[in-house]
This record gives structure tokens, sequence and C-alpha cells, in this order.
């Protein structure tokens, strides 16, 4: 992909909540009249459709008549991986105009069409669920002791990373937390859940929907009523590679190749980035991330961010809403929401002066061994 | 501290081999590619090599702790009688991962790089692992 060949011109973000009672497919209808109004366009401009699920009556539903509608499941990376897809059938010939779709609602599980009731076989985790190890927490808790154990990472620097990500999401009326502050002392006197995890260490399920309408930057310069935020680059990594090599404990993904590949493509470099927003469903995540993307040295990700490195004043702003630990867990939209309102200059409290340049990232998937797999890089742009 | 298994074992047919040794005698298979003796688990397909040499072998089924985490809470009432339990990734000896439970020690004396064995004898459904 060649730097600003494509633009997104035009977002929709639902409520954002806990057990909304709004099915899934209903939270894609309304973030699409959302993205739609935000791109000043008509639903039958909509000549691609790709969404974050594996429904089939969604095009009925919302009303559209595309070329196409192609669903896409890669956990977290999903969302990284359904803009992707829309930049190639755009150059590719295939569709003008693209819509990404994501409309989860977990949290309201148990009844048609509000998500699944959490259950052994849904879980879908392979054979280490066999003895126990159940839910996304303990594959990142793995990650998380690996690194406790070689590095010297401790509890109170994932708190250090809980209470900065409050300390975002608390001036956010879009988070889930606002107005409400932790400390290092809740921290380390929540409930332990799955070592070394703590409850505040988690984020929470919650329901809602979002909607990226995707063009090519060519005619986004044309559409007089939109306010364009431009891909600059992308990359995909999955870290069966390193489960291939036997060192797999030691990446939270497969990071360098995605990373690699989004940064050549938009010709530019780590210092050049305002703002990175991290897939963070747990502590550690963010720490890991901040490593292997280079922004602190191997092992130092705690530490760097006890010293204020992600906060607002830090050499690094990160997860300025709250991330999905204290804003809202939309999978891996929820950093790609946060980095459109970086750029769009409307993340209120917590935006940055002059952000132009943001980095987001999607994680996710099983491959039969429950673990963190796949993982999506994307560098947005305020200008193309 | 008991066995319960908390879901029906699909051996399907890749795997089939191993959880039928399991299950005869407690036989602790790894597939082998027979052309450079890498081993893997579960069925696997050589990077170098393809899917042809491929066959499984006799395991040793000792090991060390690579990482571990434990369970506070349980996320399936099969699992409530256990809490709080042990979930590690064993690096087997002949190199492949093992994600199992570890049983025999207090959650709070494990460490990662500890050396680990096999258990057998206690009708486990899943191979399990305590100290060696």
């Amino acid at each position: 992909m060649q730097r600003g060949s494509i633009a997104i011109v035009g977002m929709g973000v639902t409520k954002q909540g806990r057990a909304l009672g709004v099915t899934e497919v209903e939270l894609r209808r309304q973030a699409l009249e959302l993205a739609l109004a935000d791109a000043g366009i008509a639903r039958d401009a909509i000549d691609g459709y790709i969404h974050a699920s594996h429904e089939r009556e969604d095009l009925r539903y919302l009303g559209l008549s595309p070329n196409f509608s192609w669903p896409v499941q890669t956990g977290g990376a999903t969302a990284p991986c359904t803009l992707i897809m829309a930049a190639g059938a755009i150059l590719s010939g295939q569709a003008d105009m693209v819509a990404c779709a994501y409309g989860m609602a977990p949290s309201s599980g148990g009844m048609p069409g509000f998500g699944g009731k959490t259950s052994f076989g849904s879980l879908a985790y392979g054979y280490p669920a066999q003895v126990g190890m159940i839910g996304a927490a303990s594959a990142h808790a793995l990650h998380a002791r690996w690194h406790m154990d070689h590095f010297g990472t401790t509890s109170a620097h994932m708190g250090a990373v809980a209470v900065q990500l409050r300390n975002h999401a608390l001036h956010r009326p879009d988070s889930m937390t606002f107005g409400k502050p932790i400390t290092l002392a809740d921290h380390q006197a929540s409930q332990m859940v799955v070592d070394p995890f703590r409850m505040l260490d988690c984020c929470r399920d919650t329901d809602g929907g979002a909607m990226f309408i995707m063009t090519s930057a060519e005619r986004a310069k044309k559409m007089a009523r939109t306010r364009p935020v431009f891909l600059l680059g992308a990359g995909m990594g999955h870290n069966i590679g390193n489960w291939h090599k036997r060192d797999l404990f030691r990446f939270h993904d497969a990071i360098a190749p995605a990373a690699a590949r989004a940064f050549a493509q938009a010709g530019v470099g780590l210092s050049d980035i305002d703002t990175a927003q991290f897939y963070d469903p747990f502590t550690i995540s963010i720490i890991m991330q901040l490593e292997h993307y280079g922004f602190c040295k191997p092992g130092q990700g705690g530490p760097f961010v006890a010293d204020g490195g992600i906060g607002l004043d830090g050499s690094i702003p990160s997860n300025t809403g709250g991330g999905q630990i204290s804003g809202f867990y939309a999978a891996g939209f929820t950093p790609l929401i946060e980095a459109m309102k970086q750029l769009r200059g409307e993340a209120g409290a917590t935006q940055i002066k002059n952000a132009r340049l943001a980095l987001t990232s999607g994680h996710g998937l099983n491959g039969g061994v429950q673990n963190t797999w796949s993982h999506g890089t994307l560098i947005l742009g305020a200008e193309a | 501290m008991s066995a319960n298994p908390i879901g029906e074992l699909v051996a399907g047919e890749l795997d089939a081999p191993f959880w039928d040794a399991w299950k005869a005698d407690e036989t602790f298979l790894l597939h082998r590619c027979n052309t450079c003796g890498r081993h893997d688990w579960p069925a696997s397909c050589c990077t170098q090599h393809g899917r042809g040499p491929m066959q499984w072998v006799a395991g040793s089924g000792r090991g060390i702790i690579d990482t571990y985490t434990v369970f506070y809470r349980a996320y399936v009432k099969e699992m409530e009688s256990e809490v709080p339990y042990t979930v590690a990734v064993v690096r087997l000896d002949e190199g492949p991962y093992f994600h199992t439970r570890l049983v025999g020690i207090p959650p709070g004396e494990v460490t990662s790089g500890m050396r680990v064995r096999l258990r057998k004898g206690h009708g486990d459904p899943f191979p399990l692992f305590v100290p060696e």
C-alpha cells in the first residue's frame, strides 16, 4: 500500500456500556447511521461491507446493497484487519466506499442476538481448557509471569498502568469510568483473579457498535463534508513463528513484522508518532507493546509507565481514552476510535496538542492452544 | 487434587493416536519429524520437511516450567473445587510446549524453571504434571 492512498471518511460509535440490551446487529445499524452522517453520504454509496462477525443477515437488516460482504474474525486483530481488507478492496478496484463494521453485546449475553453465554464450548481455546485454562486473562497472565520472572516487572508496575489509564479515562465522559479515580493502593488491594492479574489489571466486557467508512484518498479530498483521516501504513504479524522457534512468551505477539511493514509504508519513524493507542485488555499488554514497538528498552515497560511515559506529558501519550481497561471494550476498535478522536481533535480533556500521527494496534485469536497470536499495526495520519 | 475433565475430549483424526495411547496405558506421545528429529505437540507439520515424515513416538514426559498462572477464580463450575489451581506451560525436554495443570505443590511454591514430570497412575483424563 502506498502512503496516503486510503482514507477513513466516516466513523460511527454507538453508546458503549454494560448490558445495553441492544442486539448486536442493531448496534451495527446504529453505528452505520452515525458513520453515514459523519461521512455525509447516503446508504447506497456503500459498495463494500466487511464485518467483524460471522452473522448472515447484516445486509438485509442494514439496508445495504454492496458488491461484497466479507466476514472476518482474527480476534482482537480483526479491527486493523478489516481496514487492511478495505484498503485491498479499494486499491484492487472492487469497491469505492467500504464500511467496516463492529457490534457486540457480550455483557448482555444469553439471549438470541445478544452474544453467546460464556460456556466451555464457546471459548474454543483448545486443549488447555481441559485443565481449566479458561478465559483471555490466563493467556495474557502467562506472558505477564514470564515478564516478571525475566525482567523483574512487578504488580506495582502493572498497577501504574491501571492508574495511568484511569487518570485518562476519569476526564472522559465517553469512558466507563468517567469521574472514578483509583490509586495504586486500590489496585494492590483489588482481588487476585488469575495470577499475576488483579481485578484492576483487567478490562470488562461492554456492549457497543462501531463503523468505519473507507475510500480512496483521492475521493476523500472531493467529499466536502468529511474530515478524513488517512491510513498511512499497515502491517500484520502472527506469533506462530515464535511458537515454532519455542520462544513464545517473550513476545506479546509477533509485533516486529507488523510494525516494520507499517512504518515502512508510512515512511515515518517511531519518534514521529504523536500518540499510541494500544490494544490493552490487560495491563501487561501496554508494558510489552511499549517495549516491542521500541518506545522503551526490553524489560523497561513497567518503570517507563511508572515514570509517566504514557501520560499526556510523557514521551508517548498512550491510550488517552482509558483504553479497554478503563475506557470501553470494543475489541480492536477501541484503539482505532481513540486514534480517530485524537487526529480529529475530538479527544476532549485528554486531547494531545497537534496530534498528527497515531499508532494503533490490535491483537488476538487462538490457534488451538491458547495464546495471543495475531497482531495488527496501523499508522493513521491527519494528512495523507 | 482430583482431575475432573471439564469437557469432552474430542480426539479428532490428527491427535487420535496421542489420546488413544494416553487412555490405553498412560503412554505420552509426541509428534516427531523423522527427517530432522524435531518433536512437536499437538499434531503438527514440520516447517522444514512437511507432513510426510511426521510420526508419533514416546516422549520422556519431563521438562521445566516455562511460565505459569494461578487461577483464584473458577470460570466454569467444574473447576470450583480446584481453586486455587496452577496452569503451567511445560517446556518438554524434547522441545515442545505442553500446557497442563501442575498438581502436588501449593501454588505459592511454584517457580519458573522448576523441573517437572508427568503424573501417572491417577487415571487423569488429561496428562497432568508434578514437581520432579
